[in-house]
């Protein structure tokens, strides 16, 4: 394929930058997306704008039928190991009104090579600020690990794991201490298209964990793809259907995720 | 006994050192590719088959370019005047593309694994 158009210039990768913040300050972008995983790898000088967004499926009036959650997002690969986001957070709880619901701030850190060890290693940290009085602050932290695993039954696969622990801070905060582990194996069938199988998990307190049957615990399909636009960047895309395997969490929820990334 | 959240972190501590410590990146061959006047040299490089290795990626020029490989599952900036290693493999035997972002009319290239 042969890319003739003009790349593009840092001026305007500023200007959009700045455009796109200006719009999810201003709270009228959708937000923080609960099925989302994090991979550990930066790409340093690369730019990224990032779409989230869920939604729930369950019987009427359980409570558990359209939960929507979106999240938009910059991110910026700061330096080869570092990569810092700041997001805007908005939801509709079942029965209810989309609101903005919180900025974030994000951080990667990509502590090892990638491909270098038996494993890519990096850790998250975001501080979430929330739009309502009532609500607590938040960080929530901990390691994201991601494992290629080069002809497995033929097929090239990659594996991630997030297990991420939360905290609420300042007014308002619990004293609970969730756990949220989120696992993903794929198949490099294609790169524009990679099926694969994901699993989001949400203890609600760690100290307190409780049944099973009270934990969220949701599994489904997914894929992912990357479309190349050359001097122009490049879009990745995720999506996936998940079915609630407990009582807490709802039958089914639709996931995705769009992102355009450009280096500068 | 060690409470719930004891534990998790312990695990947690454990399984990242596992993920990191049986290293043999020292075993791993080396090669280089050269990106000059934004072309990389050699247009084609063999590196053999089913065997991880460290491809240092040398950048010539004085303006950045971005090694980029959708088949390889790689990108790295790699800034003028500096260089990068990008850890590849084990690869099937067969031909992978590789270009550089900024400049992918001129560079351009393959890896043969055999």
């Amino acid at each position: 394929m042969t890319a003739k158009r003009e790349a593009a210039r840092p001026r305007d990768l500023w200007a959009s930058a700045a455009f796109f913040l200006a719009a999810l300050l201003a709270g009228t972008l959708p937000a923080r997306a609960e099925f989302k995983l994090f991979y550990p790898i930066i790409d340093y000088r690369e730019i990224e704008f990032e779409h989230n967004g869920d939604t729930t499926f369950d019987r009427r009036k359980s409570g558990k039928s359209n939960n929507q959650s979106y999240t938009n997002e910059v991110e910026i690969g700061a330096t080869p190991f570092w990569k810092v986001g700041l997001e805007g957070e908005s939801a509709a709880p079942s029965g209810e009104n989309l609101r903005y619901e919180a900025a974030t701030l994000e951080n990667f850190f990509q502590l090892t090579p990638q491909g270098k060890y038996w494993a890519d290693l990096g850790f998250f940290a975001e501080y979430s600020h929330a739009a309502s009085r009532a609500d607590a602050d938040a960080i929530t932290f901990g390691p994201m690990v991601q494992k290629e695993v080069p002809d497995l039954f033929g097929q090239d696969t990659l594996h991630t794991l997030n297990l991420f622990f939360g905290k609420e801070v300042g007014r308002n905060r619990s004293a609970a201490t969730p756990l949220f582990f989120s696992w993903q194996s794929r198949v490099r069938l294609h790169p524009q298209f990679e099926p694969g199988i994901e699993l989001f998990s949400v203890v609600d307190d760690i100290a307190a964990p409780g049944k099973f049957a009270d934990q969220q615990h949701r599994i489904g399909p997914m894929f992912a793809g990357i479309y190349p636009l050359y001097r122009l960047g490049n879009i990745r895309y995720e999506a996936g259907y998940l079915f609630g395997l407990t009582h807490a969490a709802e039958r089914g929820a639709v996931r995705w995720r769009f992102e355009y990334e450009i280096p500068f | 006994m060690m409470s719930n959240q004891r534990a998790v972190f312990l695990g947690v501590v454990m399984a990242l050192a596992l993920a990191v410590a049986p290293s043999r990146a020292a075993d791993d061959p080396s090669y280089t590719l050269t990106i000059r006047q934004h072309r990389f040299e050699p247009t084609e490089l063999e590196i053999p088959a089913g065997k991880k290795i460290a491809l240092v990626v040398k950048n010539l020029d004085a303006t950045p370019e971005e090694f980029e490989s959708i088949e390889l599952h790689r990108e790295k900036v790699v800034t003028g005047g500096s260089e990068i290693t990008v850890y590849i493999g084990p690869l099937k035997p067969g031909r992978y593309e590789f270009f550089g972002d900024f400049n992918p009319d001129t560079a351009r290239g393959h890896l043969i694994a055999k």
